[in-house]
Order: structure tokens, then sequence, then C-alpha cells
């Protein structure tokens, strides 16, 4: 991460970290809707503090820990008790540093399974996300198994290429 | 971290929606809330960018071949001076340092004085800082090398360095928050059992701070600026860098941070 980030714009700062930060409280918080909100109510707060003349030198990881904090509260309030306040996967509780740095992979993820073409990503969630066998989609959808198995495999390659694509065009 | 794994895939698709985490969207949201309008969107013609392009080409390799074999000085005068190296790595160097390099190996460097570094990621070509007596190989990203006279010392925030008496001589390794001395009597470095990150952040200008408890932060700002805190809740983690400047707007930032009300005293 960058020591200071202060030379890039506010549109930028928001278009390259938006999808991140959501996903990141993903992790926390486990609901879109609530995520979606926590990242936008951290912007605000930024954007207010920056008109107010304040410096902040890596406003990337100030905006994590906002929405972190965001997060936190929210659950606290619900009445989560402080254990068991941290970020999780589908496999467990991650560490904090782990969900930060995943949140990007991720983002590119969503980004990229949103660019499938409705088709291959239909096939693509049913094999992946409900486990259900070739065979048993092909049946749903009135597919062959060839096709499904094609359809899988061709979403994998877009997903490997723009996580790949985007990474270079960051970070390059 | 070019590839994603299953548990990146696992996540994703447990709450995808078509759709949503939609960034247009939410900015436009965000800036009809402030009252801003778009900006237009600014038209370049191809021929003019074409041109540009070349000429930025043209200008690139000059500077390339001419600077391949120089050797570059950086140097601090009287106060912080932050540089970026050809290879994007980033380094600040504290008032009268200097760092050096032949224009062809940037990531070949020799220290005067202290510095702190922020090494663009490349696995293929190792990062390395000589000082008179003291060797280190960046195997990650952020540290401070201070090239003392009699004690050489290292801190790492991020990453992980490798720090010896010279590049063949045995080292140690060091990680996130470790920080190790070399003394002239040392054949090896020795790890510090408690790293201090202030002691980055005095050099810095700023205070830096990476999950800790309010508590801790609180008392920090107390000894730099001779004040005392209450705050309602000093359990919470701060983390993030802040200009040592001024205490109101650091005690602002980290109040909206953290949710919390701090009182001065």
């Amino acid at each position: 991460m960058a020591h200071t980030d202060i030379h890039i714009d506010f549109d930028d700062l928001f278009r390259y970290n938006y999808r991140p930060l959501c996903l990141y409280a993903l992790h926390y918080l486990q609901d879109i809707d609530l995520a979606e909100d926590m990242v936008q109510e951290s912007y605000t707060a930024l954007w207010e503090k920056l008109q107010e003349g304040a410096h902040v030198l890596n406003r990337k990881s100030y905006l994590y820990m906002m929405v972190r904090n965001r997060c936190l509260d929210h659950l606290r309030k619900k009445g989560i008790p402080t254990e068991s306040l941290k970020p999780y996967d589908t496999y467990g509780v991650i560490d904090d540093d782990d969900a930060q740095e995943r949140s990007q992979t991720e983002a590119r993820l969503w980004t990229a399974i949103d660019s499938l073409p409705e088709k291959c990503r239909e096939v693509f969630i049913m094999s992946k996300r409900d486990g259900m066998k070739y065979e048993e989609i092909a049946d749903e959808l009135g597919l062959s198994v060839n096709t499904v198995r094609n359809q899988i495999s061709k979403a994998l390659k877009v997903l490997k290429d723009g996580v790949h694509k985007l990474y270079m065009f960051f970070f390059a | 971290m070019s590839d994603f794994e299953d548990k990146h895939i696992d996540f994703v698709l447990k709450h995808y929606q078509e759709g949503r985490f939609d960034t247009l969207k939410a900015m436009n949201r965000f800036n009809e809330a402030r009252g801003i309008a778009r900006k237009p969107r600014r038209m370049i013609l191809p021929w003019v960018s074409g041109i540009a392009a070349a000429a930025a080409a043209v200008v690139l390799c000059v500077l390339l071949f001419s600077d391949s074999y120089r050797q570059i000085q950086l140097v601090a005068g009287a106060e912080l001076q932050e540089f970026v190296l050809p290879d994007g790595s980033e380094v600040t160097l504290a008032p009268g340092s200097r760092l050096t390099y032949r224009g062809k190996s940037p990531r070949k460097t020799q220290l005067e004085g202290k510095a702190f570094f922020e090494v663009a990621r490349d696995e293929a070509v190792p990062f390395e800082i000589t000082a008179d007596g003291a060797f280190v190989r960046v195997l990650g990203t952020k540290f401070m090398v201070d090239a003392g006279l009699s004690v050489k010392e290292v801190y790492v925030t991020e990453g992980k360095v490798l720090f010896a008496r010279s590049s063949d001589s045995d080292g140690v390794i060091l990680t996130k928050d470790m920080q190790a001395t070399l003394s002239q009597s040392d054949a090896v470095p020795v790890i510090a059992v408690e790293a201090d990150v202030n002691s980055i952040a005095w050099q810095r200008g700023s205070f830096i701070f990476d999950g800790t408890p309010l508590k801790e932060v609180l008392e920090t700002l107390s000894e730099h600026y001779n004040v005392s805190f209450v705050a309602n809740d000093l359990d919470k983690q701060l983390s993030g860098e802040f200009h040592a400047e001024d205490l109101d707007l650091i005690i602002s930032l980290i109040e909206s941070a953290l949710d919390v009300r701090i009182v001065m005293r």
C-alpha cells in the first residue's frame, strides 16, 4: 500500500476502492445492503473531514479503518459478543489483514462474474455455488452435458483473465 | 496475487447478486447527496494523443539511454524529502541523508543516514541497500533503515527484509513490526524484543498506528504533545498514518474513524 495517496482525486478513490471496500465489509456483515451503507457512510465521513481541511496521508487505509469500525459498531449494537466480532469467509473466521487483502481480488472476481454472459453465469453459479453436478444442470436447463462443461470452463477462463487483467491495470 | 483461489470464489459466489456493489450508481448517489454534478468527460482527438505518445516514447528512450550508467544521488537538505525511484519504489530521506544508485540498477542502493523505504514489488530483482558495514535485502515492502555511525537499525512495517553485515554473511529476517540493531561488535544483527513503532513516527513527522488500541495511541500522543486525554472507549483499535503537525486534526480524525469522543485535559 502506498505511503500516501493524496495525489489521487476523490472520484478515483471512489472508483478504485468502492467495490473492494464493499467486499471487505461483507466479510464482517454478511449482508450486501448493510455493507453498501457502511461504505457509503465512510466515504461521506471522509469527504466531510477533507472539506474541513483534514490531512489524511493514506485515504485508502483510512477508509478501510472507517468501514471496519462502522461494521463493528453495527454488530455490537446488534448484541454480538465482542469475541465474535471478526471477519468471516465461507470456511470460518479470518483475520482483518487477510480480509483487507482479499477484498481486492474478490472485488475483481465480482466484476468478472458480472461480465459473464447470462447463461454462462447461471451454469457457473449452479455448479460452483449450489454444488450441482453437470448432469443435473444439463437436465434443469435443457442443455447437453457438453455444453454445461464448456460454459463452466469458459467462465473459469473469463474469471482468471479478468482477475489478471485488472491486476495488470491497477498495478502495472 | 494475480490469481484467485477457491476461498475467494466461494465467498464471492455465496453473496453474489447480479449488478450489486455497482460503483457508478454508488458514485452518483454520493455526488447527488453532495450536489456535485458529474464532470464532463475530456475529449482527446486521436491524432493529438498519438503524437503525444510518440513524443513521450522518444523522450523516455533518450532518458533511459543516457541515465543507464550514471550515478544518481538523492539528498535531503534540512527537511524530510520524498523521492520516487525509477522502479516505482518510494524513499523518504531524513534530513542530511543521502541515497546513491547507478542509473541502470536503481534497486542496488547505498545509504548514508536514515531513510524509510516503500519498495515496489519485483520478485525477480531484489532491492538492496548497502551502508557502511551493513547490508539489507528486501523481500517485502515497507521499512526503515538507520545507518547511524556506530549502530545500524532496521525497522520493518510491512513485508520481509533480510538484514546482515554484508551480502554474504549470516543475517536475520525481519517481518512486520520487527526491529533489529547491528552494533560494531555484533556479527549478526540482534532482534529487539519489543519494537517501537514510534521510532519511525518521529522521524517521519507523522504517527503510524497499526491496530493500536486507542489507550496506547493516546499515550503516544501524550508523550509527543505533553497533554493528557480521556476517551469513552479505549479498546478500539486505530490504524493509519497521521501528520504530527496539528493535534486537533489528529484527534478529530481519530474520533471520526473510531466513532469515539476524546477530550483533552
